[in-house]
């Protein structure tokens, strides 16, 4: 304890030098804190809206075959289904039933073919209440069976206002053609760079158009309570929704013969769908949604991470380059605590100690500096574009940072200042305490 | 009985291509609670043998004995447990901890070896030595905040801390004036006689070597004058 207590003391020996090296350790800290404050929120941001975009974080679907032999998205009512919505009520926050279509929407002589969900629009608040209305109002929907709320770049491209009538032409669920009529009530932010550009429709009208029933759908999506569970909760849907047809076909052994590790298949299979009876589901959560994002997130982080051991790199520099100013300035000191019983290990330790402190110092600053930040930058709303309202909770910036890259930061920041005072505490150990002892310094 | 033995000491400094033959072979013996002087001019050899006896360096030839231990062949780790053990130093510059206050720089030794001490009684041996030393209203002050005489007081008593059977003072009133000099040898004198520790001085004061009770005159790396050894020769004779 003798030598944490001299560094300690030390370091307060020359203060200016001292608070500019943990400065510049702080700094690194902020921005490495910063970096990964801000893409964790990021993703939590993107997360959330794609959540309300997409109207859960599971999503099922069905498919099955129609008369004609071609596979149709339809989900019927399904005692299965109602029975999982039933034992799983605990961990759901919320359910949707969805529709959708792709038809072509025309105004005058322009036409566009759009994504359109059907949504029941009195269950759907968290939709209503994510979406960013660039014109119009969403409170029609609720009243009105016709109403549409288009993209603001469909908007464009038809030349239509709110208010306005737009046709929809589609093909029904049995392939024949349908048209319907839309009343434009609201142009939405478009989120196109995700792909979701959608235009939200009535599902009992959708249904109309479509050939459904009253009671069917197409996608049942769900918020759960807790995003921790969503694998196990998917889990569970995927399991209780197969068919025994299903279970058995996973269960079938796949025989391979491997060459050297290699794996070949002497006959080409011949991928066949073989017609099925009934409905079989697709359960997806937000999690596989959300890989790509994390993707571009974990090279933004990576980015974020080379950005700070070059920062630590050349403050590994400074501090090496300062320790060994610092045992040239104190060889006396040094020869003085040799001659008294000081063993190498001892006078080491003292200049460990003092870059371990350096390191830690540096480390509280630059936290508390990026908490500073955090807390000013997240307070105010922001005005940016519209289209960077998906990045933000909102309007406003989030940052969201684990411990365990806290840790992970403050570990290798010690460790940079460990490995940068190894040398310079090296030849302060092996000083001959005669030399040192008749030094100037 | 001979606390600090040498017997035929050499010791040669390379200086680039020149040899400096600091001791030509020099024998001596110290008994223990001698409050000893080494005497001579400058490059005399003086600071060379009290650096044998700190075990902070070895004779190129000879041997040097501590308290019956043979510094030769011993390593780093061996030598700095003897010098914790049997060795006090005293410096002609203090050589106090500049981020220690007088207590800490007092205390400092203690906590360099292995065996635990007891707080309480390391507490009343460290407040005892300051305050036969004279500093105890100066007890927390840094070594800058001290003045010439004082700092050398505390070198005392931090030599003096871990109980050695040896303090060796290289030149100690050399950066003082002549009275607060002369204090601080009364003060090495009164802790000799106090606590029976054997002191070994090195000097040029004539009027320090008086109150020297072992005087051993260098020149040239050769002792010209033991006056133990003389008394013992004559008693013999």
């Amino acid at each position: 304890m003798f030598t944490l207590k001299v560094a300690f003391r030390n370091i307060s020996r020359q203060k200016k030098r001292s608070f500019l090296l943990a400065g510049a350790i702080a700094f690194g800290m902020l921005v490495i804190t910063i970096i990964n404050a801000l893409t964790g929120g990021l993703v939590a941001n993107i997360r959330e809206n794609f959540s309300h975009a997409l109207g859960g974080h599971v999503f099922i679907t069905g498919r099955e075959f129609n008369e004609r032999g071609q596979i149709i998205s339809k989900i019927r009512p399904d005692v299965r289904m109602d029975q999982l919505l039933e034992d799983n009520a605990g961990r759901i926050q919320a359910f949707t039933k969805r529709s959708q279509a792709l038809p072509s929407l025309i105004f005058g002589s322009k036409q566009t073919m759009q994504l359109v969900y059907g949504v029941d629009f009195h269950e759907e608040d968290k939709l209503l209440g994510s979406l960013a209305v660039l014109k119009g109002s969403l409170a029609e929907v609720l009243t009105d069976e016709h109403a549409v709320i288009l993209p603001q770049p469909a908007a464009n491209r038809l030349g239509v206002d709110v208010g306005e009538t737009i046709l929809v032409k589609l093909e029904t669920l049995t392939g024949q053609q349908n048209v319907g009529e839309l009343r434009v009530v609201a142009f939405v932010e478009d989120q196109e760079q995700f792909g979701l550009s959608a235009a939200y429709v009535s599902r009992s009208y959708l249904n109309t158009l479509i050939g459904l029933g009253p009671e069917e759908y197409q996608m049942l999506n769900m918020f759960v309570t807790d995003l921790a569970f969503v694998e196990d909760f998917t889990r569970a849907f995927r399991e209780g929704l197969l068919t025994p047809e299903e279970q058995q076909e996973e269960e079938e052994p796949t025989v391979s013969v491997t060459v050297g590790g290699v794996p070949i298949d002497p006959t080409p299979r011949q991928e066949t769908i073989t017609r099925w009876e009934g409905t079989r589901y697709r359960v997806m959560n937000i999690n596989q949604i959300m890989e790509p994002v994390e993707l571009m997130v974990g090279v933004l982080n990576r980015v974020g991470l080379v950005i700070f051991i070059i920062l630590l790199l050349v403050t590994m520099v400074g501090i090496t380059n300062t320790f060994r100013m610092i045992l040239l300035e104190r060889t006396r000191e040094i020869g003085t605590m040799r001659a008294f019983g000081m063993h190498q290990k001892q006078v080491q330790h003292i200049f460990l100690w003092e870059a371990v402190l350096l390191g830690l110092t540096g480390c509280v600053a630059g936290l508390a500096l990026s908490g500073l930040l955090i807390a000013v930058v997240g307070r105010w709303p922001l005005n940016v574009d519209p289209s960077l309202h998906f990045f933000l909770n909102h309007g406003r910036i989030t940052f969201s940072l684990s411990a365990g890259s806290i840790v992970l930061n403050t570990a290798l920041v010690v460790l940079t200042s460990l490995v940068a005072a190894y040398w310079p505490s090296r030849a302060a150990a092996k000083l001959s305490p005669i030399k040192a002892l008749s030094s100037h310094t | 009985m001979a606390i600090v033995e040498l017997e035929n000491v050499r010791k040669v400094y390379t200086l680039g291509k020149t040899e400096v033959h600091a001791l030509r072979g020099v024998s001596f013996s110290i008994e223990k609670g001698d409050f000893a002087s080494i005497v001579g001019p400058s490059g005399s050899g003086k600071s060379t043998i009290l650096n044998l006896i700190g075990c902070i360096d070895q004779p190129t030839a000879g041997t040097v004995s501590i308290n019956g231990t043979i510094t030769e062949g011993l390593k780093d780790r061996a030598l700095t447990d003897l010098r914790h053990k049997t060795v006090g130093f005293i410096f002609q510059s203090f050589n106090l901890i500049p981020v220690l206050n007088v207590y800490e720089n007092i205390e400092f030794p203690l906590l360099l070896g292995k065996n635990r001490v007891n707080k309480k009684e390391m507490r009343e041996w460290i407040e005892f030595l300051i305050e036969a030393v004279g500093l105890a209203d100066h007890m927390r002050h840094k070594s800058n905040e001290l003045s010439g005489g004082q700092r050398q007081r505390v070198a005392i008593a931090r030599a003096l801390v871990t109980k050695p059977e040896i303090v060796l003072a290289d030149e100690p009133t050399a950066n003082l004036d002549s009275k607060t000099g002369q204090s601080i040898i009364e003060l090495m004198k009164k802790m000799n006689a106090e606590l029976n520790t054997t002191f070994i001085f090195s000097t040029h004061d004539t009027t320090i070597m008086s109150i020297a009770d072992h005087v051993i005159r260098l020149l040239d790396g050769l002792v010209v004058e033991d006056t133990k050894a003389a008394a013992a020769a004559g008693g013999l004779s």
